[in-house]
């Protein structure tokens, strides 16, 4: 079964402007007492989440939403283990997988048959497993002969279709999703909705953050509202 | 697809809290590690793509330090008027470590800044991208001991029993390469200073070692010589390949650094890894 629960979590981070990312002006506050340099050390401390509470249960399909900036990202992040919490904890029942850039980990001087490995590994696939889904993952990109070029001879929408083929071809118990999902055009879009559906029904718990009320509507069973890193409304 | 016909696996139970975060530095490190097949693979794909479409491939790797031993040997063996048999092998051993460790460090300096967009997109061990960057320069050192294997077949060099300690050194060697380059990589991706100021001090320490010169040569030794850290690390895997001994010193300094340096690491990176991806 998988479960997470986010217990009084804080995530807090420092934004270093350019000037106290050098070591020269690190050094000078030092030597100068931190007096005169005092502006140079303009550490922001951002609190992304403030005091977080949540239980997800098996089954949960939750939107995430809120404006910009409201701690969507952080709080995907941090349940991806990529953030730390600075406060609270975290518990989470179950094999993580994320959604966030689907381009990461591809190598456009690679072919897009490397670039399924290349992608599957990141995702934690064994190569047993990529072979596997080989051809399941190539016929849905209907890519054909053009697996076999490097990937920067594809078109953007090219691209697109191979890294969301890859990306949706994991299998997790949790899976994050991060603005959205989908690839290609609009003759396509029937088959990517069909491997949306085949993949949430796979996944225990689905989190997706996204601006889209109607991909929200349509797939989620619950949801859950941030503002300034505060729960606003959670159904 | 079903659910079904998949084998039911017991799920994984994490449990992060603020105050369990400076204790999984370790688990880091750990969990990475045990990630061989993906960090192996990747450092090959990186050897791989950095020769595609050439010709020779990796091998132009042999082929440029071929030359670049070749010439400083013949260069430095008629300038200083030695032995071309002795100078040779010396230099090309020499050179060869000192291409592994500082490509260690170098690429050390970037191992976290360059993989920003895998840190903040996929859920893995940050240390997988330090293990990749070491795999990989292991890789391109297998690579430029063939130029070894040529100087000591073409002079009939008999390294003897002494080769044996290679091993040991070869270890000792790597330790402190690793901890080196982790260090540098934590502190790089907070301080971007510190890659330029790494990349010029390497230059200076290359004059300062003995490397393409011998400090035999010299008269006595001069501290920057006695008391040189990188001149031991060398030394510890030089010395055996020739088949001389590595003295005492040598030993003991490269052991020490490894236990100062595993140990300072060890408590930088408890410190600061889970700040990294805010960094990067």
């Amino acid at each position: 079964m998988a479960h997470i629960s986010i217990e009084n979590l804080t995530v807090e981070f420092a934004i270093f402007g350019a000037s106290s990312r050098s070591l020269k002006n690190q050094i000078l506050s030092q030597a100068t007492g931190g007096r005169v340099m005092a502006g140079a050390r303009d550490i922001v401390t951002v609190r992304a989440i403030d005091g977080l509470n949540l239980e997800i249960n098996d089954g949960d399909r939750i939107g995430l939403v809120g404006h910009n900036g409201s701690g969507k990202t952080t709080l995907l992040r941090v349940l991806a283990g990529i953030y730390k919490p600075s406060g609270g904890a975290i518990t989470i029942e179950g094999r993580v997988g994320a959604l966030f850039n689907s381009h990461a980990g591809m190598d456009p001087e690679s072919t897009g048959l490397e670039n399924i490995y290349l992608r599957g590994y990141m995702m934690g696939m064994g190569r047993r497993e990529i072979a596997a889904k080989l051809d399941d993952i190539a016929e849905f990109t209907e890519l054909g002969d053009f697996l076999r070029l490097p990937m920067r001879t594809y078109s953007a929408g090219m691209f697109a279709r191979l890294a969301f083929a890859v990306s949706t071809a994991a299998h997790n118990d949790i899976l994050l999703i991060d603005e959205g999902i989908g690839a290609g055009d609009a003759a396509f879009q029937k088959k990517v909705r069909q491997r949306i559906e085949n993949l949430f029904d796979r996944t225990s718990i689905v989190i997706l953050a996204s601006h889209s009320e109607a991909l929200i509507s349509e797939f989620c069973s619950r949801r859950v509202q941030l503002e300034h890193g505060v729960l606003k409304n959670a159904a | 697809m079903t659910t079904a016909a998949l084998p039911k696996q017991k799920a994984p139970v994490t449990r992060i809290s603020a105050e369990s975060v400076p204790a999984q530095a370790f688990a880091d490190l750990l969990n990475g590690a045990r990630l061989y097949e993906l960090w192996s693979r990747f450092a090959f794909h990186d050897i791989r793509q950095r020769f595609r479409r050439s010709v020779l491939g990796p091998f132009w790797l042999t082929l440029s330090m071929g030359i670049l031993v070749a010439t400083l040997g013949l260069v430095f063996s008629a300038l200083f008027q030695q032995d071309v048999a002795k100078t040779l092998p010396y230099i090309a051993t020499g050179i060869i470590f000192w291409g592994l460790l500082t490509s260690c460090i170098n690429e050390g300096t970037t191992v976290f800044i360059s993989a920003e967009s895998e840190i903040r997109n996929l859920p893995m061990p940050l240390s997988v991208h330090f293990y990749r960057m070491m795999a990989r320069n292991v890789m391109i050192w297998g690579f430029n001991m063939a130029i070894y294997v040529v100087v000591v077949v073409w002079f009939g060099l008999m390294p003897g029993w002494n080769a044996l300690l290679f091993v040991p050194g070869f270890i000792l060697f790597l330790i402190n390469a690793a901890w080196i380059s982790l260090a540098v990589g934590v502190l790089s991706t907070r301080y971007r200073d510190i890659p330029q100021l790494i990349a010029n001090a390497i230059q200076v320490i290359f004059f300062l070692t003995p490397i393409f010169w011998s400090p035999a040569a010299l008269p006595s030794r001069p501290a920057f010589v006695e008391l040189n850290p990188f001149y031991h690390l060398i030394e510890i895997v030089r010395a055996p390949l020739l088949g001389e001994v590595v003295s005492q010193l040598s030993w003991g300094l490269s052991i020490g650094m490894a236990l100062a340096g595993l140990g300072f690491t060890a408590w930088l990176y408890r410190r600061a890894h889970a700040r990294i991806a805010y960094w990067v």
